[in-house]
């Protein structure tokens, strides 16, 4: 059996289904941002002809599905991250990549609860400061469900992101059918725009399918390890179908005023069904929040809780409550989210596109990392076992290294059309501090780690020598079957 | 390799640990269980069952379904039961690998880490 092979499956009693796997694939994906950034990608090119920048990102989306699908057979497990990057590169860099894209799920959470609570200022016509209070209270109830160890069945999970993929679809195709007008430029992407403003939209359309790939934390969990594998190709399609739709129709029939507010898909509602569509469209942006905060807090805060226990943070996140849930990180999570929004709010104007900006830019910087974990592991580990293995590898892995590395940087250093280097200082300063963590502070928790195992006696007796296993005259009889 | 029998011995000291932490006993309310240990170099199958917050005794063989199956070797299991060996290091390193649900994950880890560090 070659390295890595899968042990003889067990038949869970409890086991997540293809059609769960899809849903958590695609609804991690599709957050209350998704909108925004749909409205956003159409300031880069010919508004009827965004589709084909979608497309190409679904094009791209399908090579991260293959980098991905690859090193998840060869990895199924939640620690899958850690397990390829640090079998790929030094551990600290891979310390440093793994810390960096772990605060997009920080940035995504705190968007979308200031998207959430900025559509529900608008549709009840409320003074602009109760957003922030929404917020306070959206992110107070997630933290205190998670503390609690509330965790979204795995049947609610596939309603919600079934009524939500629904109904963007249906008011989008309804909005589009009730604007009595052709549409103008379907396939002319540059027209009145530039070849550099479709590579924009590209890199901006990468962020559509972003966290498609957070359902291999659930390699564990499946019924059969290829749901996951299954499960990521089929987000991504019914991803570029739902995003495809909504992005044309936002731009044919919504102002530029209406797209560049914080809750383009309300208007969109109202073009499709006049007031009803408002409430409905704010309803489907406040059950987005379900997956991304039950989803996003959960996959961070547990693998905060494993790098602590492994040694790589401090042990005080990995405290645990009485529900078994892992309090400081859950905490760590809301307040930091809470102040991200806070910010995005008092700064106003563009401050949401800069969030996107730089999870498109993290998301293509991690994708370029799985490309280039695929072709190093090739050739470190070729004999692992690997399920799924990507086609002419070093062609596809280069191709895709560099592809997405330019994308990363042309998100970097881009917001609403125009040349701004905000995400890039941000996506910078967050990876120094990470690099800076990860070289000064971890070797000192992983010598004091160390001592502190030294320190304490081993319990077990000694070992017997090897090839020496059998009964033994005062070993306690095995308990009964 | 450890024995089946060094297996117990270490299961049985750790069984008296769980049960006997109130801290535990108050994680483990509700989380009614079944988890199967696979010796992945001796081929020994166990089965350990968690009901009413209390750890029943270990058992030889592999007894109904699973709500979680964790794969080893047996001196890990040994070491891990002794509370020698940090099981979460040996998930990431990729020596100890599990299948079941992420909740199920979390307080099996619990359940070493409250024992033997009591946090």
């Amino acid at each position: 059996m070659s390295e890595g092979a899968p042990a003889p499956a067990a038949t869970l009693r409890r086991a997540m289904s293809l059609r769960t796997a899809v849903s958590t694939s695609t609804g991690l994906a599709f957050a209350a941002l998704q909108y925004l950034a749909a409205a956003g990608l159409v300031a880069y090119v010919a508004g009827d002809s965004a589709w084909i920048s979608i497309g190409v990102a679904g094009l791209l989306a399908l090579m991260a599905w293959a980098f991905f699908g690859e090193l998840n057979g060869m990895f199924p497990t939640a620690a899958a991250i850690r397990r390829y990057m640090s079998g790929a590169m030094d551990d600290r860099v891979a310390l440093t990549i793994t810390f960096t894209y772990l605060s997009t799920i920080v940035l995504v959470v705190a968007a979308d609860a200031f998207i959430v609570s900025a559509a529900l200022t608008h549709v009840l016509h409320a003074p602009g400061w109760l957003t922030a209070v929404w917020t306070l209270a959206l992110l107070a109830v997630a933290v205190l469900s998670n503390l609690r160890g509330v965790k979204v069945a795995g049947w609610l999970q596939d309603v919600a992101t079934s009524i939500v993929l629904a109904a963007t679809l249906v008011v989008s195709v309804v909005a589009l059918a009730r604007s009595g007008t052709a549409l103008r430029t379907p396939f002319q992407p540059v027209h009145h725009h530039s070849g550099a403003g479709f590579l924009e939209s590209v890199a901006l359309g990468i962020f559509l399918y972003s966290a498609f790939e957070w359902v291999t934390t659930n390699a564990e969990e499946v019924r059969d390890p290829k749901h996951i594998h299954r499960a990521m190709l089929i987000a991504v399609a019914v991803l570029f179908a739902v995003c495809a739709a909504m992005t044309t129709a936002m731009s044919h029939v919504l102002t530029h005023a209406q797209l560049i507010t914080a809750y383009p898909q309300l208007a969109l509602g109202q073009k499709a069904f006049g007031a009803a569509g408002i409430w409905i469209m704010a309803a489907v942006t406040t059950v987005t929040a379900l997956n991304t905060f039950n989803g996003g807090f959960i996959t961070a805060s547990r693998f905060v809780y494993a790098t602590a226990r492994e040694g790589s943070l401090p042990p005080l996140l990995a405290r645990l409550n009485d529900r078994a849930v892992p309090w400081v990180p859950v905490l760590l999570l809301g307040t930091t989210s809470f102040a991200v929004s806070v910010v995005v709010e008092v700064v106003g104007g563009s401050g949401w596109q800069v969030l996107v900006a730089v999870g498109a830019a993290l998301e293509g910087m991690i994708y370029a990392v799985a490309a280039f974990c695929v072709l190093r592991l090739r050739g470190r580990v070729p004999d692992h076992h690997r399920p799924f293995r990507v086609p002419i590898v070093r062609v596809v892995a280069i191709a895709g290294l560099v592809v997405f590395s330019v994308l990363a940087l042309v998100a970097s250093v881009s917001v609403n059309n125009r040349f701004s280097p905000v995400p890039l200082v941000i996506i910078l300063a967050m990876g120094a501090a990470s690099a800076a963590y990860t070289v000064t502070v971890v070797p000192k928790l992983q010598a004091a780690e160390a001592a502190r195992r030294a320190a304490r006696p081993t319990r077990r007796r000694p070992r017997r020598p090897p090839g020496t296993a059998g009964p033994d005259p005062g070993a306690i009889p095995p308990p009964v079957p | 390799m450890a024995t089946a029998d060094e297996i117990a011995e270490a299961y049985a000291d750790w069984q008296v640990r769980c049960n006997g932490n109130a801290r535990l006993a108050r994680m483990l309310r509700g989380w009614d269980r079944t988890v199967h240990l696979m010796a992945t170099d001796t081929g020994d199958g166990f089965t350990i069952a968690v009901s009413g917050s209390v750890l029943a005794d270990l058992r030889h063989g592999l007894v109904d379904r699973p709500d979680l199956v964790v794969s080893a070797t047996s001196e890990d299991f040994a070491d891990l039961f002794w509370g020698d060996l940090n099981p979460s290091e040996k998930y990431v390193s990729g020596e100890i690998v599990l299948a079941g649900s992420s909740e199920d994950v979390m307080r099996l880890d619990a359940m070493s880490m409250v024992a033997f560090l009591d946090q």
